[in-house]
C-alpha cells in the first residue's frame, strides 16, 4: 500500500522504520545514532539534482509509506530458502537468524554488537563507521541511525580461508518495509578469504535493503567479496560497501546484479598502504523497468597501487543502467596505474546506459585509463552464428553469456566460479524468455 | 534436379542495386569460379545467398536443391545444406571454436532428426578433420577467429565446412591472405569435400586459387551482371589479359 507522502513526513516515515530511540547500547553508540538521526532530518534523501546521484531518481522512496511495525517473526525456512549451498550466517531484516545459520569453524570469528563487550565492544567503536561516514549522504545516515544490530566477521592474520563464507541478507515482509543490514568485515595481515553475500527477498511489494558493509583488509591479505543481488522484483536496493586496503593488498570485488527494481550499488575503496590491488568487477542483467546504478569510487591514496574495473550490462526490456567511475589520485601517488571499462548490450531499442568516467588527478606520474562502450548484440556475430545453422535465439544466448563471460572468469574461487556462470546462464535466459 | 538455380537475381543497399539480374545454375558435382573486379559484387551475391539481411533482394529467385531459398532464414539455409566461407570472418571472443563448432554441428543434425553428438564423437570428427587441415588441437579452445592470423581464420572457415558437410560451399576469397603453403592445404580441404552430390561455388578476385582447386567453369561478374562464362581457361585469358578486354554487357539475360 503506497500513499504520497509531504516531504517532511518520508524523513520521519522511514527514521520509524528503525528501531526506536530508547533501544539500549553503549553510550557511544547512542551518541553516534543520535547524530546519525540529525544528519538524515537535514540531508534527506540525495536529489537527482545532486551530481553523483543525477541518473538515480530516488523519489520513489520518498512516495512510499513504510510499515513502523517491526517484523520479528519471520519464518525460519524462509532464509533457508534464499540461501546458497553452505549457508554460513543468515540475517534476516538485518538481524542474525541463529535457526538457519551455521557459524564457520575457528579461526573464522562472527561477533554481533547487540552482544559485544569488552575488547569486542572497543572493536565495533573503532571500525563502524569509520569508513561509511553519515555525511555522506542520506542513506549511510539513515543506515547509521537505523541498524538492528552489526555483524562483525574477523579472519585473523596469517590465514587462508578456504572455502566462501556465504552470508544471506534476507529481507521479510508483507507491507512496505525497510531494513538496514550493517555488515564489517575485518581481515589480518597476510590471510586470504573469499566472501559471498547475497541479498533476497519477496517479489511484487515495495520494501527497502539499505545496507552497509565495511571491509578492512590488513597488509599482504587477498579478500574476494561477490556480492549477488537477486533481492524482489519490486525492490529498492541501497548498497554502500566500503573497503580500506593496507598494503601489498589484493582485493576484488563483484557485484552481480539480477533483481530489485531500483538498485544503486556505491563501491568505496581506500588504497592506504602502497602496491595495493584493487579490482571491481560488475555484472548487472536487466530486464522490465528495472535500475542499476553501479557507482564506484577509488581512492589512490597513497603510491604504487593499481585498479582495475570491469563493468558490464545487458539490459533488456525498458530498463536502464549507470556506471559511474571514480578515480581520485591524490598528490604523492605516484606510479598510479588505474584502468576501467564500462561495456553494455541493449537487448532492447528501449533500454539505455549511461555510463561517466570522473577522473580527479593530482599526481603526474600516473596511468588513467577508461573507455566504456554501449550498443545492441553485433549483427555481424549474430549473422556468422546464424549462417552456421544456430536458431536466433540460440545465437543471441550464446554472445549474451560471452559476453558476460570475462567477467565471471575473474572470481577466483572455481566451484564459486562455475556456481556463478550457471546462475548468469538461468538469468539470461529470463532476459530472452521476456525480451527476445 | 540442380543444386542451385539462381534466376534474375536482383538486389542491393538503401535503394542502390548491386546485384542486377544474375543467372547461374551448377549441377551436383560442379565447380563453379566467379571472378570478378573488386566491387562487381561478388561478396554481395554470397551474402544474399547465405541470408544477410542488410541486403534487399528486389526481384528473382534462388532455389538449393528445388528449394526456395530467400523464403527461408540464415540457420534455415545452413541447416538446408548452404554453407558460405566468409571473405572476413568475424572474431566472437568469449565462444570457444569446440563449443561453437558443437552447436553449430548439433543445430544441423537436430533440424534433420539426427542425434545430438556426444563431446566424445565430436572431438573425434574434429581430430579427423583437423588433420586434414593440418591444425593443431589447441585451436579448439580458441575463441572463434579471436587474435586469428588471416590464414588461420580462412583455414577455420575451412574446417567449418568440412565438419558442416554442406550440400553447397560458397567460398568468397578464401584464398586471399594465405601463403603458398597455406593455399595448398585449404585448397585440398575443399578438393576433398567434391563430390557427386555436392556443389562448390568458389568467388576469388585471382586466378592463382583455381590453379588448385580447378573448376569447370567460370564466369565473370561485373556491374552485378554475370558478362562472361566459360571453362577454366577462361581464368588463364583473365590473368593474362585483365577485365578490361570484356566488353559491357549487350543482351545478356
Ligand atoms: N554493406 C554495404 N554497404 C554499402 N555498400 C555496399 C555494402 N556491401 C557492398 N556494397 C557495395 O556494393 C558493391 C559491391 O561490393 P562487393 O559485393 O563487396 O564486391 P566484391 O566482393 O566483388 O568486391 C560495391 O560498390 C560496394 O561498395
Ligand atoms: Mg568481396
Amino acid at each position: 500500500m503506497t500513499q504520497l507522502m509531504s516531504n517532511t513526513s518520508y524523513l520521519q516515515n522511514l527514521l520509524a522504520t528503525g528501531p526506536n530511540s530508547s533501544t539500549p547500547g553503549p553510550d557511544w553508540l547512542q551518541v553516534r545514532r543520535e547524530e546519525a538521526r540529525q544528519q538524515w532530518l537535514r540531508a534527506g534523501l540525495p536529489a537527482i539534482t545532486d551530481e553523483q546521484w543525477r541518473f538515480t531518481d530516488l523519489s520513489l522512496l520518498a512516495e512510499t509509506s513504510f510499515s513502523t511495525r517491526h517484523c520479528a517473526a519471520a519464518r525460519a525456512a524462509e532464509g533457508r530458502a534464499a540461501g546458497l549451498d553452505g549457508a554460513e550466517l543468515v540475517l534476516m531484516n538485518g538481524k542474525f537468524n541463529a535457526q538457519t545459520s551455521r557459524l564457520p569453524p575457528a579461526p573464522v570469528r562472527v561477533t554481533f554488537l547487540a552482544q559485544a563487550s569488552g575488547a569486542e565492544l572497543a572493536t565495533f567503536e573503532k571500525l563502524l563507521g569509520a569508513q561509511a561516514r553519515p555525511a555522506h549522504h542520506g542513506l549511510i545516515a539513515l543506515n547509521s541511525a537505523n541498524f538492528s544490530d552489526v555483524v562483525l566477521v574477523e579472519v585473523p592474520g596469517g590465514v587462508a580461508v578456504e572455502r566462501p563464507l556465504n552470508l544471506i541478507v534476507h529481507s521479510v515482509g508483507t507491507e512496505p518495509f525497510a531494513t538496514y543490514p550493517r555488515i564489517l568485515l575485518k581481515v589480518g595481515d597476510n590471510s586470504s578469504v573469499t566472501v559471498v553475500i547475497n541479498f533476497t527477498g519477496p517479489n511484487n511489494l515495495t520494501y527497502l535493503t539499505n545496507s552497509v558493509l565495511e571491509s578492512y583488509v590488513g597488509t599482504g591479505s587477498r579478500v574476494e567479496l561477490v556480492k549477488i543481488q537477486r533481492e524482489g522484483t519490486a525492490a529498492i536496493h541501497i548498497g554502500s560497501d566500503y573497503a580500506h586496503l593496507d598494503k601489498d593488498v589484493r582485493f576484488q570485488s563483484l557485484s552481480l546484479n539480477q533483481g530489485g527494481l531500483l538498485v544503486r550499488n556505491n563501491v568505496t575503496v581506500t588504497l592506504a598502504g602502497p602496491g595495493s590491488e584493487a579490482t571491481l568487477n560488475g555484472l548487472s542483467m536487466t530486464a522490465g523497468r528495472q535500475h542499476v546504478d553501479n557507482h564506484t569510487m577509488l581512492d589512490h591514496a597513497r603510491d604504487h597501487c593499481e585498479s582495475h574495473e570491469l563493468y558490464k550490462s545487458l539490459l533488456a526490456g525498458r530498463s536502464s543502467g549507470t556506471f559511474t567511475g571514480k578515480i581520485l589520485v591524490r598528490p604523492g601517488s605516484q606510479k598510479t596505474d588505474a584502468k576501467q571499462t564500462s561495456k553494455a548490450v541493449l537487448l532492447s531499442s528501449q533500454a539505455c546506459m549511461n555510463s561517466q568516467p570522473q577522473l580527479e588527478i593530482y599526481a603526474d606520474d600516473v596511468k588513467c585509463t577508461h573507455g566504456s562502450t554501449n550498443g545492441p548484440l553485433d549483427e555481424e556475430q549474430l549473422f556468422y552464428l546464424r549462417a552456421r545453422g544456430l536458431a536466433y535465439n540460440q545465437a543471441r544466448a550464446m554472445l549474451t553469456v560471452a559476453f558476460a563471460g570475462d567477467v565471471l572468469a575473474r572470481v577466483w574461487q572455481p566451484a564459486l566460479r562455475q556456481t556463478l556462470e550457471d546462475m548468469v546462464v538461468t538469468e539470461l535466459h529470463r532476459l530472452e524468455r521476456e525480451e527476445f | 534436379m540442380s543444386i542451385l538455380e539462381i534466376k534474375d537475381l536482383r538486389a542491393g543497399i538503401a535503394g542502390r542495386e548491386i546485384l542486377r539480374g544474375v543467372n547461374l545454375t551448377i549441377a551436383p558435382g560442379e565447380v563453379h569460379a566467379i571472378m570478378g573486379p573488386n566491387g562487381s559484387g561478388k561478396s554481395t551475391l554470397a551474402q544474399v545467398l547465405a541470408g544477410r539481411d542488410t541486403y534487399t533482394v528486389t526481384g528473382g529467385t534462388v532455389r538449393l536443391n528445388g528449394r526456395d531459398l530467400l523464403d527461408l532464414s540464415p540457420e534455415e539455409r545452413a541447416c538446408e545444406g548452404l554453407f558460405l566461407a566468409f571473405q572476413y570472418p568475424v572474431e566472437i571472443p568469449g565462444v570457444s571454436t569446440s563449443y561453437f563448432l558443437k552447436a553449430a554441428l548439433n543445430a544441423v543434425r537436430k533440424y534433420h532428426g539426427e542425434p545430438e553428438l556426444d563431446a566424445m564423437d565430436f572431438l573425434k570428427l574434429m581430430k579427423q578433420k583437423m588433420k586434414l587441415l593440418d591444425m593443431d588441437a589447441g585451436f579448439l579452445s580458441r575463441a572463434v577467429n579471436e587474435g586469428f592470423s588471416g590464414g588461420e581464420k580462412k583455414r577455420n572457415e575451412i574446417l567449418q565446412m568440412a565438419v558442416l558437410d554442406p550440400k553447397l560451399a560458397v567460398l568468397d576469397e578464401t584464398d586471399s591472405g594465405l601463403d603458398i603453403d597455406a593455399l595448398r592445404i585449404v585448397a585440398g580441404g575443399v578438393n576433398s569435400l567434391r563430390g557427386a552430390d555436392r556443389g562448390i561455388l568458389v568467388v576469388t578476385h585471382y586466378q592463382r586459387l583455381l590453379n588448385y582447386i580447378v573448376p569447370d567453369y567460370v564466369h565473370v561478374l561485373r556491374d552485378g551482371q554475370i558478362i562472361k562464362s566459360g571453362d577454366k581457361n577462361l581464368a588463364l585469358e583473365l590473368e593474362a589479359r585483365g577485365y578490361g578486354w570484356l566488353e559491357e554487357p549487350a543482351g545478356v539475360h
